[in-house]
């Protein structure tokens, strides 16, 4: 085998581990910041519901 | 009586705590088992795998270009049924699974149509032709693209839903073509070199393990992904519904 058809190989599993990687990483950090998002509006939903109370 | 309840909801939340360290620590063994397979595939395929003898090593690319492929399939099919029944019930959570096993089965897709044009550049000394399985790929491809940029850009959530259900449903159609592609129409792109339609001699036996490993290697990742996707687009709901809420307080 041509030494040069090494870097296709490399080049391959690179773009395969290395795209599915990058697509775990944006999957968890969307979950991160939605349940930050619904503990925000969660909050803010009871700080009204407790006014709305009184 | 007010202290049988307080213990009774006291007792709740303890069983809902084990409940969710229970759910997180299946998650941990289920990464560990991942990253173990994960380090066992790249063993099997770069060094227990025998080299090809016309193509030499650049053919180990096949083990990562074929499975995620396979992967997208089962991932379409998944959006299939769960577009039949949304479409069937209008149940937002089959319409959440439909779509996270779009994306997930979009993102494997795009990543093993990219190993195999890598691999076609030193074996066919081009990265892309328009023969009929790589054709038939490209527009299965386009369909799914269509079918994000159809969620994306629709006015309203559920008529986005309804139209990308449509898409799902008409765009399945495509893979048994592309998967038969290469047995109908002879093209560049070899015949099937495993499973029902294999022709020829099919994969030495140790290539058949390292290739059927990588699959399962694939196929978890993608449960993996695939359950988390969906966990996404629940909490995307809530937040629309406290938003809701919220919106309505003020009015």
């Amino acid at each position: 085998m041509e030494d040069s058809n090494l870097g296709f190989l490399f080049a391959g599993f690179a773009v395969v581990w290395v795209g599915l990687f990058a697509y775990i990483i944006y999957v968890s950090r969307r979950e991160q910041a939605l349940r930050r998002e619904v503990a925000d509006l969660r909050q803010e939903l009871a700080e009204r519901e407790e006014r709305g109370g009184r | 009586m007010a202290t049988v309840a307080g213990r009774h909801q006291q007792g709740l939340v303890a069983r809902g705590r084990r409940v969710l360290g229970n759910a997180q620590r299946a998650k941990y063994i289920f990464l560990l088992l991942l990253a173990a397979m994960f380090v066992a595939n790249l063993y099997l395929m770069l060094i227990w795998a025998p080299t090809e003898r016309v193509m030499g090593d650049v053919q180990r690319i096949f083990y990562i270009h074929v499975p995620p492929l396979w992967v997208s399939f089962i991932a379409f099919f998944l959006t299939f049924g769960s577009s039949i029944a949304y479409l069937r019930t209008r149940d937002r959570s089959w319409d959440n699974r439909a779509f996270a096993a779009a994306e997930v089965g979009l993102a494997f897709m795009t990543v093993g149509i990219i190993a195999g044009a890598i691999w076609g550049k030193p074996v066919w000394g081009t990265w892309w032709t328009w023969d009929a399985k790589l054709t038939t790929t490209f527009v299965l491809w386009v369909t799914y693209v269509g079918y994000m940029m159809v969620r994306a850009y629709a006015p309203v959530r559920a008529q986005g839903a309804r139209w990308s259900a449509v898409i799902g449903i008409i765009g399945f159609i495509n893979v048994p073509i592309v998967y038969m592609a290469a047995v109908w129409w002879r093209g560049l792109h070899p015949d099937q070199v495993t499973g029902a339609f294999a022709s020829g001699g099919g994969l030495e036996p140790d290539m058949r393990t390292a290739f059927y490993f990588s699959v399962l290697t694939f196929v978890l990742l993608f449960a993996y992904l695939l359950y988390h996707r969906i966990g996404v687009r629940r909490t995307e709901d809530e937040i629309g519904s406290l938003h809701y809420a919220l919106h309505e307080g003020r009015s």
